[in-house]
């Protein structure tokens, strides 16, 4: 389906719409029983009346001050998550790739560990500055005439994989107490949530998605061979700056508010661009399935009784089941 | 960095470069076993190392340091270094993706699922019996990797998103059964801390059988790989049987890091930088690759252990840390000055 208007004409695939509507749909189920499930549980018809405004004092401020605001980053920094992961497995060729690539991940735990260490505070402070510092280093050090993607790729596993080693290291100097909440902050949590949080994340998102969404159409021809790339009209390098920073961006805007996830950014990618078919980056459509993925693994570290765990700790039991599945059936379909 | 480095594509280093280069770890290897035999907690001299062996005296301190402690940490250091770094360069090679480490046909997390599940259900605390476990866990793992990659009809991407899958997923289950139970924790940290630290011979005698098999299958397993490497059709082209050559490798892979992991724990960096750095020395030929790869794990391995047992790292940092802690820096370094050679 092609729709053409007088200063632009777009291509829609079918599938991908049909697909985007039923994601969007499981976003909205998700999201709908996030909001009733808890330590106090509400009926579908307690939820309605809450959002239109007629119910008692103790259930509105339940869902308006504690699940509301959980439940909305969650979906915000799943969304940036998914993006990011999505646009640079697009960019360097990689299905393996995801930010943890370009360091910013261990930078950011490596200077919230740091932080921790030498002030005892600044937590998001000292992972905001780690991470970028470390993002612009690894571009830096990767830059030679160009970008290019292999190059990209090995100095970020170096600097990644040394930055990990720092932070094992920073771990061991931090007593028993910090160190604990030091570990359940880098596995990423949603817990205790408010509205500046969503503020925070939201804004971010309406800035970066109209900029995500032009990207589309560049990151639909830089995944192929460079000469034909080049050859389609791109400037490669600059072309792939920019996709690197505003994907270092929505990490940076998702970390702030979740800590480093795990899984969701590498996730993301591969289900929806199985599930859209047809080779597309389905930018976007990660976008959805990363916030479904945040969701579902924030509804599960609510649901288990024992003690508060880490939303982290489960993306991955959430997320790793679905890409075995799609890849069990499309692989019987013969259709991978 | 001058322009032309990234223009001209990488060149290939003669055999005369290459000797030079093998001849050099070899001697590095050597040194440095010196090195960590004498040094540690407690100080032994230059004779000692050498009266320990040539006139072993069972009563005398510094002979048992050197023979009974200092031996079998340095053989567990060279055997699982040169292991982990002919495994990654199996694993980069079949695959044919810098990303892939060997940990990722589900070895490492299999290994660790095993342990947790086993400290669990049946109560087990002895470190020595975790060497089965960590075998078969991996091997269970590592055998869902492959049916989900696609069985026989493998394909590389397949089995990397499968690999990538199964392991993400063993890792968080056994990370939530232990944020469940605590005295699980306590005894798997001890375990996944791994390290060389209180490796005896009998478990190096344990695995040596082990190792010696995978390195049987790496070796005409890296012979295929050249070919490969070119690409699947390519390859069946040439007259190679793909699926039992993925088949062979991937067996080899599995041995190889299987056997490393219940001997000293999950250790990633390794296997995931040596290859690179093999690479760079060497060049992208399979068979010198291996060579290059087990040198430069051991050189590595030895290093890290050697290093860890520095003051500044609190005097016993796993080998695994280290060698990322070295390794990184040393790969941005090459990467930098050599510009890109691809796989």
């Amino acid at each position: 389906m092609i729709l053409r208007l007088p200063f632009l004409s777009l291509h829609f695939s079918q599938r991908a719409a049909s697909v985007g509507s039923g994601l969007f749909l499981a976003l909205l189920i998700a999201f709908v029983a996030s909001v009733q499930l808890g330590a106090f549980p509400l009926s579908l018809q307690q939820t309605w009346s809450t959002f239109s405004g007629n119910s008692e004092g103790v259930q509105r401020m339940i869902v308006i001050e504690h699940r509301l605001p959980r439940i909305l980053t969650a979906i915000g920094a799943g969304a940036a998550f998914g993006m990011a992961g999505s646009m640079f497995q697009t960019m360097l060729r990689n299905p393996l790739a995801s930010p943890d690539v370009i360091g910013f991940n261990a930078g950011a735990s490596c200077g919230a560990l740091l932080a921790m260490a030498l002030t005892g505070d600044f937590v998001l402070p000292g992972a905001m500055t780690g991470g970028i510092i470390t993002a612009i280093a690894v571009s830096a050090l990767a830059w030679n005439n160009g970008l290019h993607p292999y190059r990209l790729i090995l100095i970020g596993i170096g600097a990644s994989l040394t930055l990990m080693a720092c932070a094992d290291v920073l771990m061991t100097k931090l007593d028993a107490l910090t160190a604990a909440e030091m570990a359940k902050w880098l596995v990423g949590t949603l817990n205790t949530r408010d509205w500046d949080d969503v503020f925070l994340v939201w804004t971010g998102l309406a800035l970066l998605t109209p900029l995500v969404i032009w990207l589309q159409f560049p990151l639909s021809r830089i995944c192929m061979a460079d000469d034909i790339a080049t050859g389609l009209g791109l400037t490669l390098s600059p072309m792939r700056m920019l996709i690197t920073a505003t994907a270092v961006a929505l990490v940076a805007l998702a970390v702030s508010v979740a800590g480093p996830l795990p899984f969701v950014a590498f996730v993301s990618g591969p289900i929806a661009r199985r599930l859209v078919r047809g080779g597309s980056p389905a930018v976007l459509h990660s976008a959805v399935v990363g916030a479904i993925v945040t969701l579902l693994a924030d509804i599960a570290a609510r649901s288990v009784p024992i003690a508060q765990l880490p939303a982290g700790v489960f993306t991955a039991i959430i997320g790793a089941p679905v890409l075995m599945w799609l890849l069990l059936v499309q692989f019987r379909k013969g259709t991978l | 960095m001058t322009a032309h480095t990234a223009s001209v594509p990488s060149e290939h280093p003669g055999t005369d470069a290459r000797g030079r280069w093998l001849g050099a770890s070899v001697l590095g290897l050597i040194v440095l076993s010196m090195f960590a035999l004498r040094f540690g907690v407690r100080p032994t001299g230059w004779g000692q190392i050498w009266s320990a062996f040539t006139a072993f005296q069972p009563l005398n301190p510094e002979h048992i340091v050197i023979r009974e402690i200092r031996l079998p940490r340095l053989i567990g250091a060279i055997l699982a270094g040169s292991s982990l770094g002919m495994a990654g360069a199996l694993m980069q090679g079949m695959t044919r993706n810098p990303l892939a480490d060997p940990g990722l046909l589900g070895v490492n997390a299999g290994a660790s699922m095993g342990v947790v599940v086993c400290i669990l259900i049946f109560g087990m605390t002895d470190p020595a019996d975790f060497v089965w476990i960590a075998l078969g866990g991996g091997l269970v793992a590592a055998l869902l990797v492959y049916l989900l990659g696609g069985g026989n009809q493998a394909n590389p991407a397949r089995l990397i998103l499968a690999g990538a899958a199964v392991s993400a997923l063993f890792l968080a289950l056994s990370r939530s059964l232990l944020l469940v139970s605590q005295q699980t924790l306590d005894v798997y940290r001890f375990w996944v801390l791994g390290g060389f630290d209180g490796i005896e011979f009998s478990t190096i005698l344990t695995l040596l059988p082990f190792i010696a098999f995978g390195l049987a299958l790496a070796i005409p397993g890296s012979l295929v790989l050249n070919a490969l490497m070119l690409g699947e059709d390519m390859a069946r082209g040439l007259g190679v049987r793909v699926g039992l050559a993925q088949g062979l490798i991937g067996l080899a892979i599995v041995i190889l890091c299987g056997a490393t992991v219940s001997m000293a724990g999950p250790i990633a960096f390794v296997g995931l930088i040596v290859p690179h750095l093999a690479r760079r020395i060497g060049g992208s030929d399979m068979r010198w690759m291996l060579f290059f790869s087990a040198g430069i794990g051991a050189l590595l391995m030895v290093a890290a252990d050697l290093l860890g047992r520095l003051p500044l790292f609190g005097g016993n940092m796993q080998a695994g840390v280290m060698a990322a802690l070295i390794g990184g820096p040393v790969l941005i370094w090459l990467v930098r000055r050599n510009g890109v050679s691809k796989l």
